[in-house]
């Protein structure tokens, strides 16, 4: 579902992401791992060709979508509703005077979905949240809720790719386990190709399959998650395992 | 100080806002060897640390500075002994970070700044800088060298790395840890209360449903709120979590507040659990036996 050769984007001619190669086939969650500055987020940006005066190159396909080449029909197409993406502060994206079923009816129709009212109620049901929230505003429910909602936006549109940017690391820790099992056993339900964007090496082993760790935009170390944690290879990856409390 | 030798006490203490209580009854001491306040959003563990700050004046019940009520001690003293330390957007983002920690000091010791920065891990060049010219983890550094400028004997911190990466928090608990100061650590993360606190006091709904040993909550939670709370830190290569849509029941209006998320939950639960001694901690739960036990 993503296929990526040779992604490079730089801003102002300094390269900030450096990604020879990344694959996430369909029911597959590939983690990108590393702190704040490393690319790790622009990298997930580019799939979507979100990054906003970046030169980007390479080749970046999404759901048969070559992003870089597309047209900005073509790329509408895929975006939100084919693959969508799950951002750090999903009350922060969400319109604040707009109740979230209001929202996800005008989503839905957006995108050219008939049988909303069912296709709602599965969605909400998929992220255990009660239809009740449909009636709120963003600033009326929690962080989790909120991000849950997120993720039932992407299923009600059909998602087939949903792109994880730090989807948990604003939530209390329960809340956390909530959204990361959400994510996982949708991924496996719905044969969903999963990329999660995050800095925490512990959180990510428990739901993937394959991790690369970035550092100052490149990719230090990649491979299959047990692996790369059992016997890191890079001195960096060691150290983000030294750093987990 | 207290018989206890607790620099700051609750006694009895009920907090809220307008009329409306969100910490109910809460006694403790902020003993030494580090006391964390662990609960999740809406516990009531922010409101209980601003009244160990004099921010918030107790409904019912006292919070005692040494032998005497806060609201009648030497508020000068009291802000040289006691510390806030809160996320690094606390800092003015105007102001050169090196005045930042300056203002804190007294004007004949304001050439401390460079000392003091160092001693947070930081180098003194940086004290130029101004916040968005620091990366979140200087700016917490800068944070903790400003509450350290005036010689505190307790920080009070309030969710210091939740906004960090694994790294940096790993190394501002290292900072924490090496300090010689007194400290209360609120936050959602057992598994950095267990760097930096002996004690600690778990906050579900505004009151504490179990105090004791880090250590032993850690290793045999005796309330199931402590266990989902451990269970909930990820670990290395562990198993998925399991979603169970609890987390937004809303705490029981009576009986006990968490047993509408409570698996263990049955009967005699609509009956509020007292506090009592189990196990080497103390402990709110009609089930604490089958807590430990299972």
């Amino acid at each position: 579902m993503i296929e990526v050769r040779g992604l490079q984007v730089r801003y102002g001619g300094r390269l900030v992401a450096d990604v020879p190669e990344l694959d996430v086939a369909a029911g597959e969650c590939v983690a990108i791992v590393g702190e704040s500055g490393s690319g790790k987020s622009t990298t997930l940006l580019s799939l979507l060709g979100l990054t906003e005066h970046a030169e980007v190159s390479g080749r970046v396909r999404v759901c048969g979508v070559d992003v870089l080449t597309a047209s900005p029909r073509r790329l509408r197409e895929i975006r939100g509703a084919r693959a969508a993406l799950v951002m750090q502060s999903p009350q922060a994206a969400l319109a604040p005077a707009t109740r979230l079923g209001v929202l996800m009816r005008r989503a839905l129709r957006l995108h050219g979905r008939t049988d909303v009212d069912r296709v709602m109620a599965r969605a909400l049901e998929a992220v255990l949240l009660d239809p009740e929230i449909l009636r709120r505003y963003p600033h009326e429910v929690s962080g989790g809720q909120a991000q849950r909602f997120a993720v039932a936006l992407a299923i009600a549109l059909g998602a087939e790719v949903i792109l994880a940017d730090e989807p948990t690391s604003a939530l209390d820790v329960t809340v956390q386990a909530e959204v990361v099992g959400v994510l996982h056993r949708l991924r496996a339900e719905r044969d969903l190709a999963l990329l999660l964007v995050s800095h925490d090496l512990a959180l990510v082993s428990t739901i993937a399959d394959r991790v690369l760790v970035m550092k100052d935009g490149a990719v230090v170390e990649s491979g299959p998650a047990a692996e790369v944690l059992a016997r890191p290879s890079h001195p960096y990856t060691r150290e983000l395992l030294e750093a987990l409390p | 100080m207290t018989s206890t030798g607790a620099l700051l006490r609750a006694e009895r203490v009920t907090l809220g806002y307008g009329r409306r209580p969100v910490v109910h009854d809460v006694s403790l001491d902020i003993a030494e060897g580090g006391v964390g306040l662990i609960g999740e959003s809406g516990s009531g563990k922010t409101t209980l640390a601003r009244a160990f700050l004099g921010l918030l004046s107790p409904m019912s019940g006292t919070i005692r500075y040494g032998d005497r009520p806060l609201h009648k001690a030497d508020m000068k003293a009291f802000r040289r002994d006691v510390q806030p330390v809160f996320q690094a957007e606390a800092l003015d983002p105007r102001m050169r970070v090196g005045r930042s920690v300056a203002e804190a000091l007294p004007r004949a010791a304001r050439s401390r700044v460079g000392e003091l920065l160092e001693q947070v891990g930081l180098d003194p060049a940086l004290a130029d800088r101004r916040p968005h010219q620091l990366s979140g983890g200087q700016r917490q550094r800068v944070v903790i060298a400003r509450a350290l400028a005036v010689g505190p004997r307790l920080l009070i911190l309030d969710e210091p790395t939740s906004a960090l990466d694994v790294t940096v928090q790993a190394r501002i608990l290292d900072l924490l840890a090496s300090l010689e100061t007194e400290r209360l650590l609120i936050t959602h993360n057992l598994a950095v209360v267990r760097r930096l606190c002996r004690t600690s006091h778990v906050l579900f709904a505004g009151r504490v449903v179990e105090s004791g040993p880090t250590s032993e909550l850690l290793s045999n939670p005796a309330h199931p709120y402590t266990r989902a709370l451990r269970d909930a830190v990820p670990r290395l290569g562990g198993d998925p979590p399991e979603p169970k849509g609890a987390t937004e029941a809303v705490p029981a209006a009576t009986g006990c507040a968490f047993r509408l998320r409570c698996p263990l939950a049955a009967p005699v639960c609509e009956r509020p659990p007292e506090p009592r001694d189990l196990a080497g901690r103390r402990v709110a739960c009609h089930r604490a036996e089958d807590v430990l036990s299972s």
